[in-house]
């Protein structure tokens, strides 16, 4: 079936049991669904902008309170939509890194974190991790330490991403942002895997910037995200424009520089819009979501030879798997060499892995309902006995 | 056209819309239990009473 004269519909959530590492947090709600039926349109939600006319004060659809909300739920004090996550790290760079100055992030941090900090000139230089793949308090000491010697000035900014993309890890967030305040650093919080699946609190952390990935965790279109900063903040990233045209003049309002004005104009704010009641909702059962995964994790533990290379017990429903000793055996003499192991799930109606891996690969496990957990452990054991590979009861 | 229509085809599009969301909860076996089919059940009817309603309005 096709949409259109040329699309594929795209039915993987309906079909199968989907444990893409960056899907899961961003499929949508019912209602966002609906919203998107209704705000597909182009600037959809500027029916009604008036003077000023900035996204974040329009009141219909309420925008403007929709913003308020967004701060209260990452306990911040503003916030501002922004087209994902990155386009948060770089309006946070943007308003304070300069040629040549440090910023530090992390040996486990995403790229479009450097690619931030290399678009304003930054140097940006890594925390190491540790043995574990943790990133310390410590660590991150040690490293301004370093900076301070080498440049004679402290790092201009710091990110710590709470949970990493590659192992999805927890990391010293509190301590290490406590670290850097003890040296005057402001600190972005990184909360791509966080905002929108489980409890975050910037207050509390000591975050001075709040980023989140609404297409990643907030069961929002993409490109969408949350940019949260604290009032003191708020000035300084959030400053409008002050441009005057030289031929004819014309000046821009309140038009915030780092925004470009305007940001999520139509179907990707109103489906985070439409999702956030149950965002919200969503986050007071982390718990559930993390049980059903440490569940899988520990099914998959059961297969002979498994081992998992994220921190264990798991905290985060997404999980690096080393199968090298397991399913990577199977695939050495399989007809279908390492595409076995997708295929057999395929056959079996899990989707998201990546077609060939058999020896280290990511799954994340959020959002399936119990019995799709369930499902999911004994599929993984089902294969794994099918070819031969002990089983651990 | 009638906005009686209008809101028809919206309604309608978003009852399809709860059927879709149960078809994920579901997968991939869609095994419902009885709730969910309860809920099915009750769904369509709505859907069929807004198919009527575009049928009037559009087709007389």
């Amino acid at each position: 079936m096709k949409c259109g004269l040329c699309l594929e519909v795209r039915d993987i959530d309906e079909t199968t049991i989907n444990i893409d590492p960056i899907q899961v947090g961003g499929r949508l709600t019912a209602d966002a669904m609906k919203a998107v039926i209704a705000y597909g349109d182009g600037y959809s939600v500027c029916d009604n902008c008036r003077k000023p006319n900035r996204l974040d004060m329009i009141k219909s659809p309420p925008i403007d309170a929709f913003h308020r909300d967004l701060a209260a739920f990452v306990n911040m004090d503003e916030a501002r939509v922004v087209p994902g996550a990155r386009r948060g790290f770089q309006a946070v760079a943007g308003t304070y890194v300069e040629k040549g100055d440090p910023v530090l992030l992390t040996a486990l941090s995403h790229y479009t974190e450097f690619l931030s900090v290399e678009a304003y000139g930054g140097v940006p230089l890594e925390i190491q991790k540790s043995p574990e793949n943790i990133i310390t308090a410590d660590a991150a000491g040690e490293k301004i330490d370093s900076v301070q010697r080498e440049f004679g000035r402290p790092p201009k900014l710091l990110y710590i991403d709470h949970f990493d993309y590659q192992f999805g890890n927890e990391h010293e967030v509190k301590g290490i942002i406590k670290v850097a305040k003890q040296n005057d650093i402001p600190v972005l919080y990184n909360g791509a895997y966080t905002v929108g699946i489980m409890p975050v609190d910037g207050h509390d952390l000591g975050a001075d910037f709040v980023v989140g990935s609404a297409h990643k965790s907030m069961a929002s279109p993409a490109p969408s995200g949350v940019l949260a900063v604290t009032k003191e903040r708020a000035g300084e990233v959030f400053r409008t424009t002050t441009a005057q045209a030289d031929l004819t003049k014309r000046t821009f309002g309140i038009k915030e520089v780092e925004m470009m004005g305007c940001t999520l104009m139509g179907v990707t704010l109103v489906g985070m819009m439409a999702s956030f009641p149950h965002v919200r909702e969503r986050v007071k059962h982390w718990d559930r979501h993390l049980s059903n995964g440490r569940m899988i994790v520990d099914a998959l533990l059961a297969v002979d030879g498994t081992a998992v290379q994220s921190e264990y017990p798991r905290t985060h429903t997404l999980t690096r798997i080393d199968t090298t000793g397991s399913f990577d055996t199977v695939a050495r003499t399989h007809k279908k060499r390492g595409f076995f192991l997708a295929s057999a799930l395929k056959e079996k109606g899990i989707a998201g892995t990546i077609p060939g891996a058999t020896k280290v690969w990511k799954f994340n496990t959020y959002g399936m309902t119990d019995s799709q957990a369930r499902y999911t452990a004994k599929a993984f054991q089902d294969i794994a006995l099918l070819n031969g590979l002990p089983v651990s009861h | 056209m009638s906005k009686r229509a209008v809101d028809s085809v919206f309604q309608a599009m978003f009852l399809l819309t709860d059927l879709r969301v149960i078809l994920r909860d579901t997968a991939p076996v869609h095994d419902l239990d009885e709730g969910q089919q309860a809920t099915v059940a009750r769904t369509l009817a709505e859907l069929e009473e807004q198919v009527r309603v575009i049928r009037k309005e559009m087709v007389g």
